[in-house]
């Protein structure tokens, strides 16, 4: 075995750890929400640190592979796409760790009731399966699994599109709560955006074993 | 634990200052690889550790090189003990007029190895660690000049293998290869280490990343800069290091 | 006339007077050899190889020429070898490099030039005289081996420089001594270029003729030499002291032995470049 070869390899399964390190976070993050529990969320706020040291170190060791081995071909395209996907997962954990600060702050209150209605259970699930398959096309490099996140990924488009809607009843009907409305209404628009994190996820694995560019709607093959 | 140590080492051609005030200690266990322009210093120094510059006309050297904590050049050092512990890969390969075997075999022979059991036994298990007993174990007796150039090589590998030296030097090693031989003899090196220490001097500078732990930049005889290696490539300490890697001279 | 076209004469004109100078040589060595062979071929006969010399030419044979040329040879190849190759070898790995060694070098070489009869003078004094080994095959042999001593020095030396540095290197570098490196690398790849050097002044030997004149051989010697200490004669000695002869069938005797001794030279000529060429083949530096 190459030198290499040993470097991709480690460097590989340091991804998965810290994809499922993330995924971990927004179950845990679910499980804070519906149970309002105040420790879970600080944990997951706490655990962030470890998802940042893992951006870290996976952003030196691809550094590292491309000074030392100057990877070519397929072997350039993963630690091209490893880089990007490691950024992408920080961003998720980001959002996770605003998800369960609020959480932390509003567990005593009844409003979390309120994130029922704008389905963000629902949306969190989603996220959560998203991220698994992910993980399963990574592990097995399946760019087919891979697209076919975009179907998922409307799940959430719809709930989210939805939100303004449901935003405005509630509003409506439980004026006194405004602020806690609004912040709901600004966790939805942020779990979308995880969906979209998660589909840039899908457009890099799909580089770097096709070599095709699915991001800005272009899929042509790159020479 | 510090195997090859260099303190103030100054070497001159005659006139010619061609080392001035090499300061290193290389561990055990680790691939050392030596870059630099061509003319800066490293093959000379690569080569005072086995004192094979002894042979040029007008070679001397001033400072203190210790290897094993013992001065090499101290006046009772035994060569003969001195290069069994310190071998020597040179830049094109060079294979004894002899065969396969014999080629191996010498090392052991001059030093008065006769058990002819022995010696096979070493031969072969010096084949072996050189990753080409299965290539020629059915063709031992056969002239060295048979083999390709690669596999000339790993012989000449093989050969320094037989008599257990600790440090091994390489001088362009790969330089007259080609790419695929180059390749072989590089994971070579990666096994080696977990049992020798190595030091490597390249003008390839992909490969120095490549299978060093340790590189040194050597530049108009002075040691510029001695870091791991991929401190040295992401980020030398250097200008002058970082001007030589990056290629913008040298 | 173009420059293309001068320079396109001058190669086509010194084309063709190299192959006239070449083929007027062997023409001229032609001319000689076939003389020679029609003169001598007749005579030469297994009486003619194992008789005696005689005042009678049928019954003259070259049987103590070509023993003495044997022992003559045999001899100095004894006393010229190790000692040539062993200054050789001191000379080209153990001598240090300086203005002495290169004046040594200069005079080894000029040796190999002075005329043969030189040899023969000193021979006479040291050997026949001071040593008083007297007009004897030892003698004889002694003086040849002063003679082509240079010789194989020289041959020896080139074919040492010839062996590349960086098989000494190789030796070096796994912890032979330099004798080690000498006797079991550089020598053995040496020996077909010194192998070659030695047949070749050996070949010189066989026909020197003067300095063994002048140590005192024999033209007419009617014994076969068993021992060192004989007197003798050599083939060039005979084949002059026959054509010397008024008599015709002296001449035929001379043409004969003329052929006998080319045969002896081509032959150990022809082993010389046999060894050049296989060695040459087997060392690919």
């Amino acid at each position: 075995m190459v030198t290499l070869d040993i470097e991709l390899k480690a460097l590989k399964e340091n991804l998965l750890e810290m994809l499922d390190l993330v995924k971990d976070q927004l179950v845990k993050g679910k499980k804070a929400l519906e149970n309002s529990d105040e420790n879970l969320a600080k944990e997951v706020v706490e655990r962030e640190k470890r998802v940042n040291a893992l951006e870290l170190a996976i952003d030196k060791d691809c550094e590292n592979i491309l000074a030392l081995h100057t990877p070519v071909a397929t072997d350039l395209r993963f630690v091209l796409a490893t880089i990007k996907i490691c950024g992408d997962l920080e961003s998720i954990g980001d959002i996770t760790k605003g998800l369960a600060r609020f959480i932390e702050k509003n567990s005593k209150k009844s409003s979390l009731q309120l994130s029922d209605r704008f389905k963000i259970g629902d949306m969190i699930d989603g996220c959560i399966t998203m991220l698994e398959d992910m993980g399963e096309a990574i592990r097995k490099e399946d760019t087919l699994l891979a697209q076919k996140i975009s179907k998922k990924d409307s799940v959430l488009n719809e709930i989210n599109k939805n939100a303004p809607k449901v935003a405005a009843e509630l509003i409506k009907d439980h004026p006194e709560k405004l602020e806690v409305i609004l912040k709901l209404f600004t966790i939805t628009r942020k779990l979308e955006r995880i969906g979209d994190f998660i589909k840039n996820i899908a457009g890099e694995v799909v580089f770097h074993i096709e070599a095709r560019v699915l991001k800005h709607g272009k899929d042509k093959e790159r020479g | 634990m510090k195997i090859i140590e260099a303190i103030d080492v100054n070497a001159y051609y005659g006139e010619n200052h061609a080392l001035t005030n090499i300061n290193i200690e290389i561990k055990e266990n680790t691939v050392t690889a030596f870059i630099g322009p061509s003319g800066c210093g490293k093959t000379t120094f690569l080569r005072m550790m086995n004192r094979m510059n002894d042979y040029v006309e007008g070679f001397r050297k001033e400072g203190t090189l210790l290897i094993d904590g013992k001065d090499v050049y101290r006046k009772k050092v035994k060569l003969e003990e001195l290069r069994q512990h310190v071998g020597m890969v040179f830049q094109r390969p060079n294979p004894f007029p002899k065969s396969i075997f014999e080629n191996v075999a010498y090392g052991l022979r001059i030093r008065g190895v006769g058990n002819k059991k022995e010696i096979e036994e070493r031969v072969e298990k010096s084949l072996k660690k050189a990753a080409l007993w299965s290539e020629v174990k059915d063709s031992l007796h056969k002239s060295a000049y048979s083999l390709s150039g690669g596999q000339q090589q790993r012989l000449c590998i093989a050969r320094t293998l037989a008599v257990k030296p600790s440090i091994i030097l390489m001088d362009e090693p790969a330089s007259a290869l080609d790419p695929l031989s180059t390749s072989k003899i590089e994971e070579l090196i990666a096994e080696l280490k977990q049992q020798y220490t190595i030091v490597i001097v390249t003008h390839n500078m992909q490969q120095a990343s490549r299978i060093s732990d340790h590189t040194a930049f050597f530049y108009l005889g002075s040691l510029i800069e001695f870091d791991k290696t991929n401190v040295i490539f992401t980020n030398p300490a250097n200008k002058q290091t970082e001007n030589y890697i990056t290629g913008r001279f040298g | 006339m173009s420059n293309a076209t001068v320079n396109r004469a001058i190669d086509l004109l010194f084309k063709y007077t190299g192959i006239f100078c070449t083929l007027s040589a062997l023409v001229i060595l032609a001319i000689f050899l076939i003389n020679i062979v029609s003169e001598g071929l007749s005579r030469i006969d297994w009486q003619f190889i194992s008789s005696l010399p005689s005042r009678k030419a049928e019954r003259a044979g070259i049987l103590t020429a070509w023993t003495g040329t044997v022992w003559i040879l045999s001899l100095t190849a004894i006393i010229s070898i190790p000692f040539g190759v062993s200054a050789g070898i001191y000379l080209e790995e153990y001598g240090r490099k300086n203005r002495l060694a290169s004046i040594v070098e200069v005079n080894i070489a000029n040796l190999a030039g002075v005329p043969s009869i030189i040899y023969g003078l000193l021979g006479l004094e040291i050997f026949v005289r001071i040593l008083n080994f007297g007009g004897s095959l030892l003698a004889g042999s002694f003086t040849l081996a002063l003679l082509i001593l240079p010789i194989i020095i020289v041959a020896t030396r080139e074919a040492l420089k010839a062996v590349p540095k960086t098989l000494r290197e190789a030796s070096y570098g796994i912890g032979a001594t330099k004798w080690q490196t000498i006797w079991y690398q550089v020598l053995p790849a040496a020996s077909g270029g010194i192998l070659t050097g030695i047949i070749l002044a050996l070949s010189r030997a066989v026909g020197e003729t003067a300095p063994l004149i002048v140590i005192g051989a024999l033209a007419y010697v009617p014994f076969v030499p068993t021992n060192p200490m004989d007197e003798f004669t050599v083939m060039p000695m005979q084949i002059f002291n026959w054509i010397s002869r008024p008599q015709h069938e002296f001449l035929v005797n001379g043409a004969a032995a003329i052929i006998i001794l080319l045969l002896i030279t081509f032959i150990m000529n022809g082993i010389a470049i046999y060894l050049r060429n296989k060695w040459q083949k087997k060392i690919n530096w």
